[in-house]
């Protein structure tokens, strides 16, 4: 049985909307419309234990939707979903003892108080055994080294330091099943770093299943193996992270250094990216890429050659944008 | 000539931009505004039935302090209209928070004075304010009105109408004052506490001044508190006439005046303490 | 396994002194600023009665019982402020944020935690100060309240917070529904403003109609009266239906409120950002 299943999941909201100008300020006095709004549109998804997925998307498709309905925070509209054979938003103590939901962009530890008080409320709320509660906080403070930060009040914390805490408030009642908004948002590139070998570390000795949202493609590219991406409330693609390329890009970017100062018009390969001689940077369509280099390599001293994939987050930013666009075009 | 014009023209139409954009702020809480107008009356009810049973337990006296069981309950509903027109909610508490948090930069760097852009944002709630509870204000004074004789002469509802504006302009800029007092001091709310208790019991929003005995009745006539609440409900029921009216509207626009100065000299040396030492 | 709500509750009671005691300037502030309110309300009295003998005719509320009632309406306030009060203005906030996301997920009662985890230590200077205030309008009475008397006192204090919680937690419902809770703070004081009289002074043909209402439709008269009644008067006068009641409606008033506060969170839907 795999540890997250979910079928049809829909959920939409309403929502206000407030009109310029004073006077449909007055008039939003006594009538209001409202508009209807899907933000998961009928997803269907199964996760299995110990899997590290990952959740794609540009703002507002739907991810952290999909996490708090996974959380048992909001009801959906329609669909089922089950994670360790739960239903989630029936919010029983039961599950709620065996998941942890981290937000980046929120703090649930006491502002004022040092992160160890916030720890000792959750020691008690989940019941957590004296004994294991200690080993487990040690454990954590010692791998994410914020030992020394345990006395200090939360408010006089790094933003990374505080996220450590997060993290460690949330792992203390050792979850099975993680989810993770945002973790690293806004952190700088050590912490980033720090952050994403500790959950790594974490998952790989835990084997935990880890469902993660991020915008950050290293974050994605360390530590999921698949990726799921969403975009205006749906599936658009689930497998593999190197699979993203195959499937939704056409070119690889080759590279190019030639011997002799030398300049060709390549333009007929593919389009030029950037030309600095003796180096010219191009794309390429893939089914050309071979015939070109054959050509290329007959005809001219190359000192040296590189034929890569395109960024990962090029080809996510391309993707989204000819979705929004075909989808734009449906509605209309 | 036209250029004093063109400038007063420019400045208008700056004023009234400003003063739109705050009302349409004031009207997307919609929801407050017809709750909140709403239940500040209902201490009304409470106070109605607290005099009567006062009265009552007194064995039924013709007067209390000078005012009959009919008059006080008049009296309240008047300090509420006057009330409506001096209370600053959230006025010095909002300067203080800007000073301190650096958004006060604003306004040091925008073409516009700080005090009439607070003046025009406060009349622009007031107006919005009047706009939604003149209509409940209406009802309830209607309902209530056994409790009034009538409607007083025509001189003294000018009287009334003119300490109710002062009362606008005096709560106004005694506030803004208080505010000020954030460029030197960064924590002012217990100022502003204390400030709070003495409005509440000086202004007469708890009782008709004059209940009060010697020589507390003479002592709290004599500050401008009063103004705020106590006197324009005493000129509407016709406690102060005459020679004392005349004096009474003198000592307002007086202390008026005062305030109007002072909160003028503390934000031009606060403003230059807040250059000076940065913040 | 539950949590163990003692020790939680424990917790939370700890943290929240650790907090105050952080902050201690403030912490004195709002003892002091909180006592003064009730000083303003003592001065009134204290002038009124320098007008009459007691309010209204014949219903008993002298200046020493009235001061008795004045207590005890202190009591029941301040534990509630201690207790509720902060959570409960907070709440508009986590829903305001998000944060009650972070609530909803933890496995213990979403009311308990909601309702308690923070308390208001300053507004125990008004505990000391009505247990003060009572001791002295207790000397002045002109008979000696029995023990029982004092045992039922106790009691139907904690019917008078628990009435007032229950009225707290229905309106925290409301601003899970309505997304926001501004004057719903507003409401809620000007609404308890009605509990903080004798119900004797509400008389008359509009008087009685609301004395009515709020006795049975909202019942937060009972909050002060029935405590205030059975301390201030003799043991003989006392009306027990209306204690009984008074029991009764608290009891059903938590249950009631805990329903439609656990309603309310069905329907929360958690701000996206």
């Amino acid at each position: 049985m795999s540890v997250v299943e979910i079928e049809g999941l829909k959920k939409s909201y309403r929502v206000y909307q407030k009109n310029e100008g004073l006077l449909a300020s007055v008039k939003g006095l006594f009538h209001r419309t409202y508009k209807e709004v899907e933000a998961v549109k009928g997803i269907d998804l199964k996760v299995e234990q110990g899997e590290f997925v990952a959740f794609l998307g540009p703002n507002g498709a739907g991810k952290t939707t999909t996490l708090k309905l996974l959380s048992g925070v909001i009801h959906p509209s329609g669909g089922t979903a089950r994670v360790m054979g739960y239903v989630p938003w029936k919010r029983e103590h039961a599950y709620r003892r065996r998941f942890a939901l981290v937000m980046g962009q929120k703090n649930q530890l006491w502002w004022d108080l040092p992160a160890q008080e916030s720890f000792r409320l959750h020691q008690q709320i989940y019941r957590i055994d004296a004994k294991d509660f200690d080993r487990t906080r040690d454990e954590l403070t010692e791998l994410l080294q914020v030992r020394a930060l345990l006395g200090r009040p939360v408010r006089e914390l790094s933003l990374g330091e505080r996220m450590k805490m997060e993290l460690i408030a949330a792992l203390l009642h050792s979850p099975e099943v993680l989810f993770l908004d945002e973790p690293t948002i806004g952190l700088d590139v050590v912490a980033q770093h720090n952050i994403q070998q500790f959950l790594r570390h974490y998952q790989e000795v835990r084997q935990i299943t880890i469902l993660l949202t991020s915008h950050y493609m290293k974050d994605v590219a360390a530590l999921c193996r698949r990726a799921v991406i969403i975009a205006q409330g749906q599936i658009m693609y689930d497998g593999s992270l190197a699979g993203i390329v195959d499937r939704f890009s056409g070119h690889k970017v080759v590279t190019l250094a030639f011997a002799d100062d030398e300049a060709p018009d390549l333009s007929h390969f593919g389009t030029v990216v950037e030309s600095h001689t003796p180096k010219i940077k191009l794309r390429v369509d893939r089914p050309k890429v071979a015939e070109m280099l054959a050509t290329v390599l007959r005809d001219h001293v190359v000192s040296d050659v590189s034929v890569e994939d395109p960024p990962l987050e090029e080809v996510i930013a391309d993707m989204f944008q000819s979705a929004e666009a075909s989808l734009a075009t449906n509605k209309s | 000539m036209t250029a004093v014009v063109a400038d007063l023209a420019s400045r208008c139409a700056v004023w009234w931009t400003i003063l739109r954009i705050c009302i349409e702020e004031r009207l997307v809480y919609r929801g407050d505004f017809a709750l909140g107008t709403l239940m500040r009356f209902l201490p009304i009810i409470t106070q109605t039935f607290l005099w009567t049973a006062v009265f009552v337990g007194a064995g039924g006296p013709s007067t209390i302090g000078g005012y009959s069981r009919d008059e006080f309950i008049a009296y309240y509903l008047l300090t509420y209209v006057a009330r409506a027109f001096s209370s600053m909610p959230g006025l010095a508490s909002s300067i203080a928070a800007q000073v301190r948090s650096g958004e006060i930069k604003k306004y040091l760097v925008q073409p516009i004075d700080l005090l009439t852009f607070l003046f025009l944002s406060r009349m622009a709630h007031k107006l919005v304010y009047y706009a939604v509870a003149t209509a409940p204000f209406a009802l309830v004074f209607y309902l209530c009105r056994g409790y009034f004789e009538g409607w007083p002469d025509a001189p003294t509802l000018a009287a009334f109408v003119l300490s109710l504006l002062m009362s606008f302009l005096l709560g106004f800029f005694l506030e803004a004052t208080l505010g000020m007092i954030g460029f030197w001091f960064l924590e002012v709310s217990s100022l502003l506490f204390v400030y709070m208790l003495f409005n509440f019991f000086f202004s007469g929003h708890m009782f008709p001044l004059t209940i009060l005995s010697e020589p507390w009745r003479t002592i709290v006539l004599y500050q401008p508190l009063q103004y705020l609440a106590y006197f324009p409900a005493a000129v509407f029921l016709g406690k102060v006439q005459g020679p004392a009216l005349v004096e009474g509207l003198i000592g307002q626009a007086a202390w008026t005046l005062a305030f109007v100065i002072a909160a003028r000299t503390a934000m031009y040396y606060g403003v230059r303490r807040y250059s000076a030492f940065g913040g | 396994m539950h949590p163990n709500y003692f020790a939680v509750f424990r917790e939370f009671a700890r943290n929240s002194l650790v907090r105050e005691m952080t902050f201690r300037g403030n912490f004195l502030l709002d003892c002091v600023s909180s006592l003064s309110w009730v000083f303003m309300q003592l001065g009134l009295y204290l002038v009124i009665f320098e007008h009459t003998d007691q309010l209204g005719s014949g219903t008993g509320w002298g200046r020493w019982p009235f001061f008795v009632f004045l207590a005890t309406t202190l009591f029941v306030n301040s534990l509630v402020q201690f207790f509720f009060m902060t959570n409960m203005e907070e709440l508009s906030d986590l829903i305001r944020t998000g944060n009650l996301d972070f609530a909803l997920l933890k496995p213990i009662d979403t009311q308990f935690l909601l309702s308690l985890r923070k308390f208001e230590w300053s507004s125990l200077a008004n505990v000391v100060f009505a247990a003060i205030l009572l001791a002295v309008s207790l000397g002045h009475l002109e008979f000696r309240p029995t023990p029982l008397q004092g045992v039922l006192y106790v009691v139907f204090i904690l019917c008078g917070v628990a009435l007032l919680y229950s009225l707290m937690i229905a309106l925290g419902s409301v601003s899970v529904w309505l997304g926001r809770n501004e004057s719903l703070y507003d409401f809620w004081f000007y609404i308890t403003n009605f509990s903080r009289y004798p119900m004797e002074i509400y008389e008359g043909p509009f008087g009685t109609p609301l004395r009515l209402a709020f006795t049975f439709a909202v019942p937060i008269l009972l909050v002060a009266n029935v405590p205030a009644r059975l301390l201030a008067w003799p043991f003989e006068s006392q009306d027990w239906r209306l204690a009984g009641y008074a029991f009764v409606a608290s009891l059903v008033a938590l249950v009631a409120s805990r329903k439609l506060f656990y309603k309310a969170l069905a329907a929360y839907r958690s701000a996206s950002s």
